[in-house]
């Protein structure tokens, strides 16, 4: 029999679980997250959800997972005891990082503290040149001493990174194996094996990352097997990377620091299945949660990614600029970018008598004034329940009660007072300046990468996304907004429609012009055999897909263009032409005659993993009749409108127009004035963005 | 017709995103390791008027200096600005310029609608060569500007549209890396051409009118921002005197002196009594300076201030003509970026009294750029980078260790770049143990990279300082260290001067063994937390000797450990040693 696919996503707050019925039905469940033991939680959710469904574990073919186990090692400085073995005279690379610091203007700064801190961070003898020549022999007596020395320093984990080693591994390679034979018990990650790739800061700091987060992450899939195997669940346990492909959980445990952003990758993931399914090629994903909106980019069905990733780099409006608040992780990553405008971000007005919202947020405790849990401050959760967005009574199905008065009093006392504006004009202002910084977020992953937001569908989900969809898409000129359904759980969801996906890749310094093309299809063969070999068992042909970052000589940072299989020359011209192509797309200008260098290449295997992948809408006729009134405040120029509040069964193909609010278990859609909404066959609210900004 | 304060946030954020873009577009498409690795470059979008709006998160120090640039250009060419114009000038003298290596390029933005000037899309950024007598033009030996390079007022790189390309073939020509040069222009107006559409836009969504309006709203609101700050600080008048140790082999010192003062909602610098400017190439025209007051006070403000130049108006900057920090032609400022730095150092000693928990004790002060230049494999190379930097400590934490100067966001260049693209090889790259000024929290420790050439020879440079001046400590805490500027350490080294001003020829296998100053400390030595001291010694940031010298901290070997006792009576002693006069 065909046996379904579970997925659970672990978030701070919640643990979500889904899973989709061979018809199309799609069943979901939200559960505690369980910190002391997050295995706990997803074990139980699942048992739940099964119930719920009346499946049996046996039904169960393969479970999906995605979790922060290993973000929280390093944000909460729970990482394993971790030493650095390097180069002679280079132990400090790892603590001086690139100098930057994220603050300007701040004499007062201080560095988050070294992963791997001095003492821990030990030298070896040996020497690689730029083209992997051996200037100095490795020298055996300082490894000695250095194993002497790692004993008494009692390590957990162990990260090895030679200058030069992506050039000529053999010095790490054999430092590799004496360390292994020394201390088997402890977690070893070789440079070479991360992160093969020249700029020694980025790549010792992920490689000591992927060991930091190695035992914790291995100690908690080694649970979460035992406690699936314990409740007749011990399948197939396949887990999304950071960059939103699937790999077995074995394949984790040997690079933990891969799955990093798996969380907010699954939710862009689902987008992306969610938009192929309705016919949007071109999908701008955003997710509003308590906390933090996320904007990242599919173009051509196709995700974008980014290897400048910081790990714990704080919530920053423009994070590739002021780099140096966290870790470099030098991985591929979905290109997700972030601010600090979530529910619960904190409004507030200047010594200069601007209104500001966030970054600061009142989170879940003391949370918004409204939910009356001792928050005092206001947030945009109380701009939206005064605008009439939000319910004035209870958000989440009545879970969470709201007290529309201490919005009033809060908003009014500590905003409106103080610019001189009545309370209902403040919190429309709060609406629109969140609308700013979010803005914000979308143009870091279009208008400053060269794309046009104007040519993207926006695909709202998390808690609040539904809530501020309409007027992002204004800012921006989006003509059209989707809210899918279960899109407080989305990330769960992404994970059943992801494909299995491995990369690798290795640098390769060569320019186009004077390379052997047959050694270059040698050295991408060599790369796809290593990746077929740890592949899970797939459902379909295996794909490969081919990149080479290029750039000009002299140039310092590539640009990834496909390149076709075989590697020859043809292969090559094309590749150039793509890569001249994006470099004027980009920077606005190309350099006609100048030297074009290959610097790295990229693998990628994927497959389908199977399972249902069509997700099937069945309105309730007794939801759809549901409905309540209450007003909203949409700006000056309209001012109140009564406004219909219902359910999504309550829409059909036929558009309707707004104002409506449609008000979920999960979260809330606001379709203004100006605007029309109707239900798409898969049960999606699909809105036409019309109106004035 | 009243502003609306969520209009204006709104269109200051849109104003920094713009200048965010056109950073990134410049970073990501530049050729020198100077520009793209070390970041030595900023971005501003800036109103009709020249005056920044906002300015891109890179270089400090440049805060405030597009200003008199832009006003110096829109005087110059008046109603000959067209649509399709881009401009570019490097002159400190003929274009309000900072030194010859930091060359502006920059493009004016028409209304879509109606053709009318409504902004400026403005770019500066260290070039790695501009020509002159040293390899990477920061020459301190120049007498007079026309030895350091090719010298460009405001001239149209691009008239409506279209190349001129006599300046192209005329800078090609000047310089020893023409690929970069031109690469790194190009950059600039691809940078500028992302700032203008950005900004254009914005225009054709609120219309002109609103626009211009919000904008002077702006700079009033950072105005208002910047006043009221200012006004929370105490009235009076500080005064502090800095150095830079003077040029070449006998050098004589350069003084800095400012007297600070707080009246109200304004700040005065005035830096009278600061020495005259001098033959040699760190004399700095007022823009940069009054960049340099601008920047340090922007540091001690807790409001989250607009980078915009409304900011600026509270503040007056003083300095009298034909001094270092106010120079006039012909004098030289190829190396001026130490000037800038002191400029910021010595306005931090004088904040220090007034506001002693906003400062650190004085620190690397800015970057040494040890730069390498000649010929290899048939082709010129010029290798500089922004050789950086430690801090001096706060009163609640140590100095930090592997951080730029505060005028500057700049970076290191990686190892393995510079190892794959010049006849260079590093040798050792790290935290030099025992050098942070003791204190109750500690200086940071300097910073050493020692650099071989692998060319058959070449010509070498450098601008460090603080040996004689080393970096200051605060409320008891100790100075930190000078630099170390050796040619092949050892037995025949060469010491250098701390500001080289004669050419320093070196061939294959030479090594420069470089040590930046460190930082001071902040509060009594014998005050420091023994844990603390325990600390550094397990990281061997400092010594077990030192430990016991500077902070009375006896530390037992074997497993480290702080030995109590003995700590208690060494403390007691070194308490009473200082209570009896020294004979």
């Amino acid at each position: 029999m065909n046996r379904l696919r579970i997925a659970a996503d672990i978030g701070g707050t919640f643990t979500d679980i889904a899973l989709v019925h061979p018809d199309g039905r799609l069943a979901t469940r939200k559960v505690a997250s369980t910190p002391d033991d997050f295995a706990r939680g997803v074990v139980e959710g699942a048992i739940e959800l099964l119930g719920v469904e009346r499946l049996r574990p046996d039904d169960i073919g393969t479970v999906l997972h995605a979790c922060t186990v290993a973000t929280n090692a390093i944000l909460e400085g729970k990482g394993a005891r971790t030493a650095l073995v390097t180069t002679e005279g280079f132990r400090d690379v790892l603590e001086l990082r690139r100098i930057r610091v994220p603050r300007l203007y701040d004499p007062l700064y201080v560095k988050p503290p070294v992963l791997a801190p001095r003492h821990l961070r030990f030298e070896v003898r040996e020497r690689m040149g730029p083209r992997g020549e051996v200037i100095e022999p490795l020298d055996d007596a300082s490894v000695e001493r250095v194993i002497e020395q790692l004993r008494d320093a009692a390590v957990e984990a162990i990260a090895v990174c030679f200058l030069h080693s992506y050039a000529n591994p053999d010095h790490e390679r054999r430092v590799g194996e004496r360390l292994r034979a020394a201390f088997p018990q402890a977690f070893l990650s070789l440079s070479v094996d991360v992160l093969p790739e020249i700029r020694e800061y980025e790549r010792t700091s992920t490689t000591v990352i992927n060991s930091l987060v190695g035992p914790p992450v291995r100690a908690y899939l080694q649970s979460l097997v035992a406690q699936l195997g314990a409740r007749s669940l011990l399948r197939d346990v396949l887990m999304m990377h950071s960059s939103g492909g699937i790999v077995d959980v074995r394949n984790v445990i040997t690079r933990p620091a891969q799955i990093i952003e798996c969380g907010p990758a699954a939710g862009v993931i689902g987008a992306r299945h969610v938009g192929a399914q309705c016919g949007y090629a071109n999908v701008i994903s955003f997710d509003m949660g308590g906390t933090t909106a996320k904007a990242s980019l599919i173009e051509d069905g196709a995700l974008v990614r980014t290897d400048e990733y910081e790990v714990g780099g704080g919530i920053s409006l423009s994070s590739r600029l002021v780099k140096g608040g966290g870790y470099a992780l030098k991985l591929p990553v979905i290109d997700i970018s972030e601010v600090g405008a979530g529910g619960g971000s904190v409004v507030w007005v200047d010594a200069g008598g601007a209104l500001k919202v966030g970054p600061h947020s009142a989170g879940a405790v003391p949370g918004p004034a409204c939910y009356g849990t001792g928050g005092s401050e206001p947030t945009v959760t109380d701009a939206n329940v005064l605008l009439g967005y939000l319910n004035p009574a209870s958000l989440a199905g009545g879970a969470v009660p709201i007290d529309a008065d201490r919005s009033h009093a809060a908003l009014r006392d500590r905003v409106a007072s103080r610019i001189g504006m009545d309370v209902i004009r403040a919190a429309y202002g709060v609406h629109e300046v969140v609308t700013t910084v979010m803005t914000r977020a979308v143009k870091t992953v279009t208008t400053f990468r060269g794309r046009d937001p104007r040519e993207f569908a926006l695909f709202a989900f998390g808690g609040n996304g539904g809530v501020h969809a309409v007027s992002l898409a204004r800012s921006l000129g989006i003509g059209t907004v989707v809210v899918p359904p279960g899109a407080g759980v989305f990330s769960a969801l992404g994970l059943l429609f992801a494909d299995l996906e491995m990369g690798a890749s290795t640098a390769w310094p060569a320019r186009i012009g004077t390379l052997d093309p047959a050694a270059l299809e040698a050295r991408y063969q060599r790369l796809e055999e290593g990746l077929l070999r740890d592949m899970p068992p797939a459902a379909g042909a295996v794909r490969i897909v081919r990149k080479a970052g290029l750039r000009y000589a002299g140039q310092a940072f590539e640009l990834d263009v496909p390149i076709d299989q075989p590697a020859d020359a043809r292969a090559l011209q094309a590749a150039v032409a793509a890569f001249e192509g994006e470099h004027e797309r980009m920077y606005g200008h190309r350099l006609p005659g100048r030297a074009v260098e290959i610097v790295t290449l990229r693998s990628a295997v994927s497959a389908p993993t199977g399972g249902a992948t069509r997700l099937a809408w069945q309105r309730d006729p007794a939801r759809a009749a549901q409905r309540s009134d209450r007003r909203a405040w949409y700006g000056d120029a309209i001012g109140w409108a009564a406004t219909p509040v219902v359910l999504r069964d309550a829409f059909d193909a036929s558009w309707r127009d707004g104002p409506c609010i449609v008000e979920e278990y999960e979260g809330t859609t606001v379709v203004p004035p100006g605007c029309r909404v109707r239900l798409d066959e898969f049960g999606n609210l699909v809105i036409a963005v019309g109106g004035a900004a | 017709m009243t502003i609306d304060p969520i209009r204006l946030e709104v269109l200051k954020n849109a104003f920094d995103t713009i200048a965010d873009e056109m950073a990134l577009m410049l970073m990501r498409t530049a050729q020198s390791p100077i520009v793209r690795d070390s970041m030595d470059f900023s971005t501003a979008i800036c109103d009709r008027e020249g005056q920044t709006l906002a300015q891109g998160l890179t270089t400090p120090i440049h805060l405030g200096s597009f200003h008199d640039a832009m006003r110096f250009l829109i005087t110059r060419y008046g109603d000959d600005i067209h649509p399709g114009d881009v401009f570019i000038g490097n002159d400190p003298y003929a274009a309000a310029g900072q030194h010859l290596p930091d060359i502006y390029v920059v493009e004016p933005i028409f209304d879509a609608a109606t053709a009318a000037l409504i902004g400026w899309a403005t770019t500066v950024a260290h070039h790695a060569d501009v020509g002159g007598i040293v390899p990477g033009s920061n020459a301190l030996s120049a007498n007079e500007i026309y030895q350091e390079g090719l010298r460009l007022p405001f001239l149209k790189l691009f008239e409506r549209g279209r190349i001129n390309q006599a300046i192209w073939d005329i800078i090609a020509l000047n310089v020893r890396v023409p690929d970069q040069v031109t690469g790194d222009l190009n950059a600039q107006r691809a940078a500028c051409l992302a700032g203008a559409r950005g900004y254009r836009d914005l225009f054709a969504r609120y219309g002109a009118e609103a626009m211009h309006r919000y904008i002077e709203a702006l700079h009033d609101y950072a105005e208002r921002l910047t006043r009221a700050e200012i006004a929370r600080i105490p009235d009076g008048t500080w005064h502090f005197t800095d150095h830079i140790d003077g040029l070449g082999e006998s050098p004589e010192p350069v003084v800095f002196q400012v007297a600070l003062t707080i009246d109200g909602d304004r700040v005065i610098a005035d830096w009278t009594g600061t020495s005259p400017q001098v033959r040699g190439g760190i004399n700095t025209p007022l823009p940069f300076t009054k960049a340099g007051v601008y920047a340090a006070l922007r540091s001690v403000m807790q409001a989250d201030i607009p980078n915009c130049h409304g900011f600026t108006r509270a503040i007056e900057v003083r300095a009298p003509l034909g001094t270092v920090v106010n120079s006039v032609h012909p004098a030289p400022t190829g190396a001026r970026g130490i000037t800038g730095y002191r400029v910021i150092d010595c306005m931090f000693g004088a904040l220090a009294q007034v506001l002693p928990d906003r400062v650190t004790a004085d620190g690397t002060g800015g970057s040494t750029i040890p730069t390498f230049g000649g010929w290899h494999d048939g082709a010129p190379f010029v290798f500089a980078e922004t050789f950086m930097g430690t801090w001096g400590a706060a009163r609640g934490h140590d100095g930090q260790e592997g951080v730029p100067h505060l005028g500057a966001n700049q970076s290191n260049v990686p190892i393995e770049m510079i190892e794959a693209n010049y006849p260079l090889r590093i040798l050792r790259y790290g935290i030099v143990p025992d050098t942070g000024g003791a204190g109750r929290h500690r200086g940071g420790n300097a910073l050493t990279r020692v650099y071989q050439l692998l060319a058959e020879r070449c010509v070498f440079s450098l601008r460090s300082d603080k040996r004689a001046f080393p970096p200051h400590g605060l409320d008891g805490g100790e100075p930190g260290s000078g630099p170390v500027n050796l040619i092949n350490p050892g037995v025949g080294e060469r010491v250098l001067p701390v500001l080289v001003t004669e050419a320093i020829e070196l061939v294959r296998n030479d090594v420069f063994f470089h040590i930046t100053p460190s930082g001071g400390g902040y509060g009594d030595p014998l005050e420091r937390d023994p844990a603390r001291v325990l600390e550094d010694v397990r990281a061997e940031k400092v010594s077990v000797a030192r430990a016991r010298e500077k902070h009375g901290v006896v530390i037992s070997t074997g497993p480290l450990a702080v030995d109590g006792p003995a700590t208690h009576d060494l403390r007691s002693r070194l308490l009473a040693e200082r209570m009896t006069p020294v004979r």
